[in-house]
């Protein structure tokens, strides 16, 4: 290998390692973090950025998922069965994006995420 | 077919409320291109009453099967960038046993505020990509 090409093989590693320990505290997959990393630094297509974050999230929620199986947190079972029924209803979601207005259900889901993070926060701050 | 549909369901041994999050879960993340956990950690938290901690652990879990479908039915395979994902998969397994360790450990209201201030930021990236 080029000492380029070693270094982009030590930085994504680094950043890996970010979105890895970020993915395993948060239980998202980290697709969130790496597709715009990969666009923006490493000047991917959307596209390419999407399949290639896929395939590491797979990886990442498999090691989370047996280390807290081992720490007896939460019940894989329970969660491969739930993530099941997700897959089928992602399918769906995904047929459905092409005849539904994206762009004002991604404003009005962003609206509700800002709801989420205010009450999460507020929680975490209001002495119980 | 709905009864089939019915027996099939009522066979996972899942709680109506785990069914029709895993389901709106998908479909939400499906349809607005976001990723699983975003949607179903807060509604497990705030509808299924789960602790916050066991949401996160639940959602990892169903990342598998979720991220298994995906590769399969958007034909990804060819768009794949090699280097890039192995890097990422070295750095990314090790990060996600320190990030899982540190779940397994944290107290319920730094957990909130964490995931509270992600959220907020996927919000303001979203609102300011549209």
């Amino acid at each position: 290998m080029t000492t380029a090409a070693i270094l982009l093989f030590v930085g994504l590693a680094a950043f890996g390692v970010v979105t890895g320990a970020a993915a395993g505290l948060l239980g998202v997959g980290g697709g969130t973090l790496m597709v715009p990393f990969l666009t923006l630094a490493v000047g991917m297509s959307q596209h390419a950025a999407e399949a290639t974050s896929l395939l590491v999230v797979l990886p990442t929620a498999i090691v989370a998922s047996i280390v807290l199986r081992r720490r007896g947190v939460g019940d894989l079972g329970v969660a491969l069965r739930f993530g099941t029924l997700g897959a089928v209803g992602g399918i769906l979601g995904a047929l459905l994006a092409l005849a539904l207005p994206a762009h004002v259900l991604r404003i009005v889901f962003a609206v509700f995420l800002a709801l989420v993070a205010v009450r999460l926060i507020r929680d975490s701050l209001v002495a119980t | 077919m709905a009864s089939a549909t019915t027996t099939a369901v009522s066979r996972l041994g899942l709680a109506p409320r785990l069914v029709a999050i895993g389901l709106a879960g998908g479909l939400l993340s499906g349809l607005l291109g976001v990723g699983g956990g975003i949607v179903m950690v807060p509604l497990l938290v705030f509808w299924a009453a789960y602790p916050q901690r066991d949401a996160h652990a639940i959602s990892l879990g169903a990342i598998i099967p979720i991220s298994c479908a995906s590769v399969v039915t958007y034909g990804v395979a060819g768009q794949i960038r090699p280097f890039a994902a192995i890097a990422l998969a070295v750095g990314s397994i090790a990060g996600a046993r320190i990030g899982a360790g540190a779940l397994a450990r944290i107290e319920e209201r730094p957990l909130k505020l964490v995931f509270g201030l992600f959220l907020a930021a996927v919000a303001i990236l979203m609102l300011v990509r549209s």
